[in-house]
């Protein structure tokens, strides 16, 4: 109980102290609103079980991320898998639609996955190990919420053959210090200058730690796609050769003959 | 702080506000109440609008910037090929952008055209992105400053930099000159300033010693009635101190009074300048050049388009890498490639060119930005394309019909007269739109019933009535007889129909003209209604140092007429010198109501009146100030025909107002166009919010409404055409609605439009407007945004039943969800690839629904209606047909389904009691080989999903089939039942096939299991297998 009321105390202290914030105080409130740094650093991997309505057809999506960087995101069209990438520490990969096989990612594509696997479980963690900056700008206004808004400059990536500036910005209810929106510039192809921007909504409690049950995933200013939840794993049990860039039954055949 | 906790504190907050609610009105920002309405930005692009101002980026070739007159900044990554804009939430007259040459993430934005014509917008200071202009700031102290024409960095210490700024166009100012930063922009201070009455027109670094500075200074003014260029304040200044001293550097340049000096240094040897001056002698004006840093210049030629219009063409380009090719705008723009002696024009383009960029590396690609857009060359300047995607037309007016789709009309700054669709299959293209008018265009009315509208050229030189189906146009613009004055008609001449006689139209100019056979008589209805003060009529003798009459600074005239909607008799008149007259009897009395406009400055311009459509007496009236100097709004609303008015203005209104539009059915329901933007007020004027999703900071001129689909329709000066579709939610907000956690908004009867195309044809890099929703919206109000614990958004039948789950808006505010009669997919068997005919839903048909928000533990529901569209050919019974063969086709699909899935869950059962029981393998593999010879007559088991696809089998021959007929309404043809007779019959078959399996192979291996106590088979139901849980 006491612990309790300490919490509701802060809360109120936070609310009535809107505007003298630095970066860190906005992430240690962060951190702590979606259970505790300690908890985020503990995580070995993610599981989210997700879902998108394509007009009307029910799309399950499966995410996974891994400690050690693996990830994967698929899709299951009429039965069938579909991998939109997967990251096996080596190898980023997806399915060609056309032909239903793998193909590798191009090298920036590679390049751009290397340097996201250090954000797991989330890239405001112990950022300041990683080389990346935070810095607290002029709060917006998202969807109604008066937010904090914040900017994270992290390692830069080379595109192209030039160096450019890898950044993100977060916006944080400055009531209740969760995520309600996210984003980055587009930085390469041909959407390469674009802001995406993903609004996060329906939190709620796995396992002692707070996620988003709802995603917006959108063009600044623009149209977006609602991305639902259904479950969420922590640390599962998976198997690691769903990360593995496949090879095809045919190429088995012949090395083995 | 762990969000259970969170939600404890917020629930006492609640409780507490609770207690105090009923005292306190709900008050809410825009960005809070109008939560995820968005405007629509339809462009058009093909005309485009003024550019200001082109900025290369210091090293990366394929970036540039884009300032523009009225439409803010954009930008390309790759060349031109597509932009986008950067600069939405901020004043959208931009002076000039400058890049950081040591940081190019960091971009300079000085805001404020500083090409004065007479419909110039302003700024409102200068502005600063550190990431590429994505986001900005703005730099305190340069509030006032109107127009910054020149931002100069030190290409080698980004801390000290200058800005110069031309200042105030309409009045004096101290707010000019040069101003100085050592610390990167945090602090700066004016440097060199000559007078109130003369700003910096150019300031240049030299980039070899960022110590050597040169500015040109203009003496400048302009009037509504007149402009000034010239006086003897104008010089060229340098310093070689960093700005502490100046001295003029004139050596060579005509003495006398001077006008507006362009001034260009070449990159590639700093000793060589170029400037045009503008003196009082014709012979002294032209294009000088120094070889010395300006110790002495020489006058090298005085071609017409190096002296043309100086204070709108005063831009000179040098080559990056020759300082021997310069390039000046002008009406053609001229390029010189002797350093300067003989100039030919620039490849056909959009005439006026104010600034031409090199690219950094190759000379031969170049840009210009013109009255028109953005122009690229790939061949040194001979060949011009334009750049099809930078929709910032400037429209004065706009108007609409009562067409379905209803068409709009409206008329642009040196880009003629247009009218266009409100929607079009694939989006409102470049080629959906029609000219209708040459010269700048202002008015184009439609007319009530006809299919003929009126559109004019600058003051109505020309009125053009012309027949929009035979193509056919007249000119029929009263002219002076014999007992009248010269006719004073304003640049922007007003012209109105009239809601009760059809063919009747008003032209104002000094006087009201009137006719009532569309134009081919007239007759004078008034008074000269103006101040005819004569000394605001000295026009022929604008420009200054450079005649300038063109017509743009006719005054003393009239502006603005409204007939009222509910009596043709009642007319009112603004006049652009201050007078605001109204008629009651058709014209025979006219009185000026100024003297009840409490707080308004004397001869403040009328831009707008509007009768009301609720009461005789009623009107509003917005005037603006900024040709006097004076940029705050004004808006005032009468209700006993301008015997008293009321001021409207609050000090949530930023920028000079022009336009207005009162609802047609709420009457507290007001929209207020300003020089920055949309406000909206829900109570009459007591309060207004600005709009600002998808609504950029822009001058809007005019604003209409569509009285069909209640859309508001703004016409601005920068940013085209923005519509707000359907704003008929915003009648039914009140205190009651707002106060309430969750609140459905009556949802239309919505119409399934029947209809169907093939889309556009624009290009890849061609704008294209986006059309507006024709399904269902439904709107709802959040109190507070939805943040914690889960929420969704169900389309149900009236009994209950789930029909969809549609996406659920959650801000804070009006959230507009949609929904498009999609139901559910058929659950399809799987096979080696997709079949793309699985992807098509069942539409829902005509009746009553219901949308439920689950949202925590409560539930809040509200019912709507989807009927058949009347204007279709197909009959209901038809569509009953298509109805009833597009779920039989849906249901074979799902039969299929689980047909393939039991003969893919017995062979894997067939497998593992093979592999369990080596002695039933014979038997087992009778089965196996059984059910896998059916599969293959069923799905596809080889091949791709493109090319290397195999041929189709039954899945694939019932989903073609299903997908042609299930986003259909009509009845399917003979053909497709035919086609349907044999798929039944081949599906019935493959169930018997199954069941012979079954019965025999199946049943052996069945048996011996059970026998040999091996584990049974257990197949899923059906209903468990199509189950959507």
């Amino acid at each position: 109980m006491k612990k309790v009321g300490l919490s509701l105390l802060m809360a109120l202290f936070l609310g009535s102290n809107l505007n003298a914030q630095s970066a860190d105080e906005v992430i240690d409130g962060y951190f702590e609103a979606i259970g505790g740094k300690k908890a985020m650093r503990a995580l070995t991997g993610i599981q989210m079980k997700a879902s998108v309505n394509q007009g009307g057809m029910e799309i399950p999506i499966n995410v996974i991320q891994l400690k050690d960087g693996k990830q994967l995101i698929s899709i299951n069209l009429q039965g069938k898998e579909i991998v939109q990438s997967a990251y096996d520490g080596e190898v980023l990969w997806n399915t060609n639609f056309q032909t239903m096989k793998a193909e590798k990612s191009d090298s920036e594509s590679l390049q751009m996955m290397q340097e996201e696997t250090k954000d797991f479980p989330d890239a405001l963690l112990d950022y300041k190990k990683k080389g990346y900056r935070a810095e607290l700008i002029e709060g917006e206004t998202i969807e109604g919420v008066e937010c904090f808004k914040l900017k994270l400059t992290k390692n830069p990536l080379t595109i192209e053959g030039e160096e450019v500036e890898n950044v993100d910005y977060y916006y944080f209810d400055k009531e209740s210090y969760v995520l309600i929106a996210q984003e980055k510039e587009v930085l390469m192809g041909p959407q390469k200058g674009v802001v995406g921007f993903n609004t996060f909504s329906d939190y709620q409690e796995v396992d002692g730690l707070y996620f988003a049950f709802s995603m917006n995933r959108g063009i600044k200013g623009g149209g977006s796609q609602p991305l639902v939840i259904k479950e969420i794993i922590l640390n599962p049990e998976v198997d690691e050769s769903l990360f593995s860039f496949p090879v095809e039954l045919e190429e088995v055949e012949e090395t083995t003959e | 702080m762990k969000l259970t906790h969170i939600f404890t504190a917020t629930l006492l907050a609640i409780s507490s506000y609770t207690f105090s609610q009923s005292e306190s009105p709900v008050e809410l920002n825009g960005k809070e109440l109008f939560g995820d309405m968005k405007a629509r930005q339809i462009g058009p692009a093909l005309m485009s609008g003024r550019v200001t101002d082109l900025e290369a980026h210091p090293t990366d070739s394929r970036v540039f910037y884009v300032g523009t007159a009225g439409g803010g900044v954009w930008k390309t990554n790759d060349g031109g090929a597509t932009l986008k804009s950067i600069f939405d939430d901020y004043p959208q007259s931009i002076g000039c952008v400058a890049v950081d040459p040591n940081t190019p993430k960091t971009v300079w934005v000085g805001t404020g055209e500083t090409w004065t014509r007479n419909s110039t917008s302003y700024g409102e200071g200068l502005f600063k992105s550190t990431d590429g202009g994505n986001t900005w700031t703005e730099i305190e102290g340069f509030e006032n400053s109107e127009r910054i024409s020149s931002i100069e960095i030190n290409p080698s210490n980004s801390d000290e930099m200058y800005v110069g700024v031309l200042g105030a166009l309409w009045g004096d100012s101290e707010d000019r000159g040069v101003y100085k930063s050592t610390d990167g922009g945090a602090t700066w201070k004016k440097i060199f300033y000559i007078g109130e009455g003369t700003g910096i027109s150019d300031l240049v670094m030299d980039p070899e010693n960022p110590n050597t500075l040169y500015a040109s200074a203009w003496e400048f003014r302009r009037t509504a009635w007149s402009f000034n260029s010239g006086g003897t304040k104008s010089g060229l200044f340098k310093s070689t101190d960093g700005g502490a001293t100046w001295n003029k550097i004139h050596n060579g340049f005509p003495s006398g009074p001077l006008g507006r000096i362009a001034f260009a240094l070449a990159h590639s040897d700093t000793k060589i300048l170029y400037a045009t001056v503008e003196a009082e002698k014709d012979s002294d004006k032209g294009m000088y050049r120094s070889d010395d840093a300006g110790a002495s210049w020489k006058l090298l030629s005085n071609d017409f388009g190096l002296v043309v219009r100086p204070f709108y063409f005063s831009r000179i380009v040098v080559d990056p890498k020759n300082p021997d090719i310069v390039v000046k705008g002008g009406l053609f723009g001229s390029i010189s490639k002797d350093g300067g002696k003989t100039y030919r024009s620039l490849g056909p383009m959009h005439a006026d060119i104010h600034d031409i960029l090199f690219d950094i590396n190759n000379s031969d690609r170049m840009y210009a930005g013109t009255d028109g857009g953005v122009y690229r060359s790939w061949d040194g300047g001979n060949t011009m394309e334009m750049i099809e995607n930078l929709p910032v037309s400037q429209f004065y007016h706009v108007d609409v019909d009562d067409a379905e789709p209803y068409r709009i009309y409206g008329g642009l700054q040196d880009n003629g007269s247009w009218y266009g669709p409100s929607k079009s299959p694939g989006g409102i293209e470049a080629r959906d739109w029609n000219r209708v008018g040459y010269g700048d265009g202002f008015r184009v009315l439609k007319h009530p019933t006809k299919e003929i509208l009126y559109s004019e050229m600058q003051g109505a030189e020309n009125v053009w009535r012309y027949d929009m189906v035979k193509n056919q146009q007249k000119t029929i613009q009263p002219l002076r007889r014999k007992e009248d004055p010269k006719l004073r008609f304003n640049w922007n001449a007003p012209i109105t129909t009239s809601a009760h006689i059809p063919d009747r139209l008003y032209i104002g100019s000094q006087f009201v003209h009137v006719s009532d056979d569309m134009g081919d008589t007239w007759k004078i209805i008034s008074p000269d209604l103006t101040t005819n003060d004569p000394k605001k009529q000295t026009q022929s003798e604008s420009g200054g140092l450079s005649a300038d009459n063109s017509g743009a600074e006719n005054h003393t005239t009239i502006f603005t007429i409204a007939e009222s909607p509910l009596d043709k008799n009642i007319l009112w008149v603004g006049t652009d010198d201050g007078n605001v007259q109204v008629t009651k009897d058709g014209g025979a009395k006219w009185t000026n109501t100024i003297k009840g406009l409490e707080g308004l400055p004397k001869n403040t311009w009328v831009y707008h009146i509007e009768a009301s459509s609720f009461e005789k007496g009623r009107a509003y009236a917005v005037f603006d100030g900024h040709t006097q100097n004076d940029k705050k709004p004004y808006l005032y609303r009468t209700n006993d025909f301008g015997k008293t008015w009321v001021s409207l203005i609050t000090p949530d209104i930023e920028g000079a107002a022009r336009s207005f539009q009162e609802d047609f059915i709420n009457p507290d329901l007001l929209f207020l166009g300003t020089e920055m933007g949309l406000y909206i007020s829900i109570d009459g004027g007591v309060s207004w919010k600005k709009f600002t999703q998808n609504f950029p900071a822009t001058a809007v001129h005019y604003l209409t409404m569509q009285r069909k689909t209640n859309d508001l329709v703004a016409g601005t000066h920068g940013r085209g055409i923005i519509i707000l579709d359907d704003v008929s939610v915003l009648r039914n907000l009140n205190q009651e609605v707002l106060a309430s956690d969750v609140h459905f908004f009556d949802i239309k009867p919505n119409m399934m439009l029947e209809q169907s195309g093939f889309g556009g044809a624009s290009t890849e890099t061609q704008f294209v407007g986006p059309n507006p929703t024709s399904v269902v919206v439904i709107p709802y109000y959040l109190k507070k945004r939805h943040t914690f614990g889960k929420m969704s958004l169900e389309i149900q039948d009236m009994d209950g039943n789930k029909v969809t789950e549609i996406k659920a808006g959650k801000s804070k505010g009006i959230n507009i969800s949609t929904w498009n009669y999609a139901t559910i997919t058929p659950k399809v068997a799987s096979g080696k690839s997709i079949s793309y005919g699985g992807f098509q839903p069942l539409r829902a048909s005509a009746g009553d629904y219901k949308v439920v928000m689950t949202k925590g533990k409560e539930t809040y529901e509200a019912g709507f209606m989807i009927y058949n569209d009347t204007t279709s050919l197909v009959t209901d019974e038809e569509r009953l047909e298509q109805k009833r063969v597009a779920q039989k086709l849906f249901d074979m699909t799902e039969d299929l389904a689980y047909l393939v899935y039991t003969i893919d869950a017995n062979i894997a059962y067939a497998e593992k009691i093979k592999k369990e029981s080596p002695k039933a393998a014979k038997m087992c593999d009778a089965a196996i080989n059984k059910l896998t010879t059916l599969k293959k007559t069923l799905v596809v088991t080889t091949g791709d999903n493109y090319v290397g696809r195999a041929e189709n089998e039954l899945r694939e021959n019932i989903l073609d089939l299903y997908s042609k007929i299930a986003p259909r309404f009509d009845k399917p043809t003979q053909a497709e039942m035919e086609n349907l007779e044999t798929l039944e019959k081949e599906l019935s078959e493959a169930q018997e096939a199954l069941a012979k399996i079954e019965s025999k192979e199946l049943k052996k291996v069945n048996d011996y299991a059970a026998k040999n106590s091996l584990e049974q088979e257990i197949l899923k139901t059906k209903e468990a297998f199509l189950s959507r849980d």
